[in-house]
Parts: C-alpha cells; structure tokens; sequence
C-alpha cells in the first residue's frame, strides 16, 4: 500500500523539507533543521501540517453517556466550546490512545486521534456503541489539522480568522474549528477544517510570518514539556496510571478500564519518569535504564533537548524525584537523575 | 548539489581523506553526509594512540534524531582530533571539509580503495 499524502504535500518539498513514513504518511520530519525549528517555536511562532491525524465525530442524543463510557472524562461535566484531553482504555485499562475531545454541542463531539490509531478507535468505539443511541463517523479524510504553536501564534491567529480562542477553548467559523489546543506547550491553536481549504490557510499563515516545523521538532517540543507519545510512550500495555496522567481519569463515573485502574491502584505501579542526563550525550528510546547498577528499564523516549542542551528521556520505573541513574549509550553510561516532568 | 573537492579522496560511507605534507592522513564527512545527519548535536572521538583498522567504527555524530557511525578510511593510529568539536559540534555542518575535521590517523602502509571526487559523486547521486 502506498503512503498517504496530505494536500500540503508539495509545499513541504517546495520548502526542502525532509521527507519521512510516519504511520502509513509522507510526512516532513524537517525544513531548515530541528533546532532551529524548535527555536522558532518557543520564541516566535511555528506551524506544523498534522492533517494526518484522525477526525471522529459523535453526534446523537447519548453522545455524552457514549463518550463518558468510552473515555476516562465525564462529558457530563464538559460545556459546549469545551476541549478536554483524555484517554481511551481497553477493559485492562491499558491506554489504546490518548486524543482531545471537541464539544461542539450539546448531541455533537468531536475527537482527534492519533494518525496510527484512527482505526482502532472507530472500531472499538463501533464496538461499545451497542446499547448506545449515537452515530460515529469517521471523517478523517475529508478534514485538515493545522497547528499554529508559539508566542506570537494568538496574533497570528487574529490576523489571520479576525477570532481569539482560550487554553482549551474551541471557536467554530461555519464547518472551521479552531481550539487552543497543542502538543509544544506553547501559546498557540489549533485549525481543522475541510480538507480543500488546507493549502489557504497553510499559505496565508507561511505569508504573515509563521515558520514550517516538521515532525522532529515536534518531538523535542512535546517531549520538553513530558507529553506522551502514542505508539511509543503508551503501546498497548500501560495504564493511564503508570503514565503519571491520572488527572484526566474522573473517578467519579462509570468507565471502560475503570475497574482494572481501581485494582491496580491498590497494589501500586509503576510509574514514567523523567530523566536528564547530567553530562555530554544523547539518549534514545530502547536505551537501558540502570539503578545502583542493575538494569531496571528502557527508554520509551529520549532526545537532546535542544532548549536545556542535555539528554533528557521517559522510562517506566519505580523511582523517585532526585535518583541517581544511568543511561547505557553504545557501551557508555550516562548519569543522570529522576526528574519532575515537565523538563521545561 | 553537494560540494566535493577534488582534491580530497572519499569513501562510499561518506567519509573524506586528505593526505597531509608530513604522510598522516586528516579525516572528516562530506558535504552530503553532514546534510543528511542535518544538525550535529554531539561527536564522540577517539582517544589519541587508539588504532583502527579501515572501515572500524571509530567515531559517532549525532544528529538531534539519529546516530551515525564515522568509519576509518584507511588503517592506522589516531594521532590529533579536533577538541573544537566538543564545543562546537555544528563546524562539521558549518565547514565539513575545514573547520570541521574529525581525527588525523597515522596510517598504516598506503592509501588504498579510496574513491576520487568523480567517484564519490557517483555513489551520493
């Protein structure tokens, strides 16, 4: 099967970028570089195509009781214009994906995926809709997602649709929706629309001053503030518990996973935590974990931080804030210590 | 269109070579090579007296993504390597035939199965 391509395509090549297959996708991991990428999204503004990832809407007169069975949140307590992240669990309460739940109205949600579970969604939310009176349409094809991240993304972004959006706030222009949503911890939003009006938007904002970031900054940005990585972070086998965001978990109503996350708090877990690196180095997903010597566990993520300039990373374990570590890196071993996540 | 001296000889792996006055033989990546690693963010060289034999792995630049092996040329011992690099590993990406020179080796015997810049540009196209 060939890859897919967003309708964005040939202005990333126009614009030198690098090409990379990520989850069945053409996709540019780089322009000019992910340093200077990340640069310009922590200090001014960047703009990223991540059309690949998926657009499920629920619509219906039990979305809400659908979606608060269905997720970790009560949608009882979301307001229309409401953005909430939450996870999707299996019945062992292992993660399948994390995504930002869009309340459009009161009988009409909408939910971002990740590229590579977009299916896996739709089928398990087909799957658990039985005794539902909903209908779930996976739109993913026919709608674009840009993201405006930085400091100067809410001028940007005024200039741009004339509107402002809050932190987790959602506006709507006609079949546009814009959140102020991400994933670089920045100021900065979100704009999905139909899949036709991309390359509009893509040049109007290229044209106010908003630079194009690929996939590999994307992933120094995220993994700078701690955001999880789907496919990597979480791949099938860890609960929302162990990944230390049990914030999005309202315990108070009923939930796929529910009773596997009840019996596992009782008996403790493990947890991810955030390691940096206190000397020269670089440190990579699959790196081995040691503690007082004994190998304890392997990165999910690591990478340069390019904005700390050290090696910082995310490992299932069962340590505390300030542990002394290390990290085996080609036959070296790095020191590092157990750190509060975010990193930045 | 990546630049190839001419007066350099190159392996398939995208290492250059360049013969020095006094027979010792200074090594760095070429212009392709540090374009496609894209910002080098960290080196790891040799220890001076260490010996390689040609094609050993015996240095690393990372890039913010990946890791790539820097293989030796031609036989011999690492005489000199370029302590700037720690500092400032983006000369490599900034002057790959210059500034950004990895290691010197005192080779062992003579140069052989080098590719001249025609060559190389053969393989990179």
């Amino acid at each position: 099967m060939s890859n897919k391509r967003t309708p964005l395509f040939n202005h990333h090549q126009k614009c030198g970028a690098k090409i990379v297959d990520f989850a069945g996708w053409e996709m540019p991991i780089q322009y000019t570089g992910i340093l200077a990428e990340h640069k310009s999204v922590r200090e001014k503004v960047g703009l990223f195509d991540v059309s690949h990832m998926g657009q499920i809407f629920v619509t219906g007169p039990e979305t809400v009781e659908f979606l608060s069975y269905v997720t970790t949140w009560d949608m009882q307590r979301q307001k229309i214009g409401d953005c909430r992240y939450c996870h999707v669990l299996d019945d062992d309460g292992h993660i399948i994906d994390d995504t930002i739940v869009y309340t459009l109205s009161k009988e009409k949600y909408m939910l971002i995926p990740n590229a590579s579970k977009v299916s896996e969604i739709y089928d398990w939310f087909i799957l658990n809709s039985k005794r539902f009176e909903v209908s779930i349409d996976n739109l993913s094809d026919d709608y674009f997602c840009l993201a405006l991240q930085g400091p100067q993304a809410p001028r940007l972004l005024g200039q741009h649709l004339n509107v402002s959006v809050g932190s987790f706030q959602l506006v709507t222009i006609g079949d546009t929706i814009v959140s102020g949503t991400g994933y670089t911890g920045e100021k900065g939003c979100e704009i999905i629309g139909p899949l036709k009006e991309v390359v509009d938007h893509w040049e109007a904002l290229v044209e106010m001053g908003a630079e194009p970031i690929g996939l590999g900054a994307r992933d120094t940005l995220r993994l700078e503030k701690g955001y999880l990585l789907s496919g990597q972070d979480f791949n099938g086998g860890q609960t929302t518990l162990e990944t230390g965001y049990s914030w999005v978990i309202d315990w108070k109503h009923d939930f796929i996973g529910k009773e596997a996350l009840l019996k596992i708090k009782s008996t403790g877990h493990q947890k991810l935590c955030g390691i940096l690196i206190e000397e020269r180095g670089i440190i990579r997903p699959g790196n081995e974990l040691y503690y007082d010597g004994k190998l304890i566990s392997q990165l999910t993520s690591g990478t340069l931080s390019p904005t700390l300039r050290r090696g910082i990373g995310m490992a299932y374990a069962d340590l505390d804030i300030n542990d002394l570590v290390t990290v085996k890196v080609r036959g070296n071993n790095l020191n590092g210590r157990v750190v509060r996540m975010p990193f930045l | 269109m990546s630049e190839i001296p001419e007066n350099l000889s190159y392996t398939k792996d995208h290492e250059w070579a360049s013969l020095q006055e006094d027979g010792k033989v200074k090594v760095g990546i070429t212009d392709h090579a540090q374009d496609a690693l894209s910002d080098v963010v960290f080196v790891e060289l040799p220890d001076i007296g260490s010996e390689f034999v040609k094609g050993d792995a015996m240095a690393v630049a990372e890039s913010v993504k990946a890791a790539s092996d820097i293989y030796a040329p031609v036989s011999g011992k690492i005489v000199s390597i370029n302590n700037k690099l720690e500092e400032s590993p983006e000369l490599i990406n900034e002057s790959p035939y210059d500034f950004g020179w990895m290691v010197v080796i005192e080779p062992e015997g003579e140069l052989e199965g080098l590719l001249d810049s025609n060559a190389y540009r053969e393989v990179i196209d």
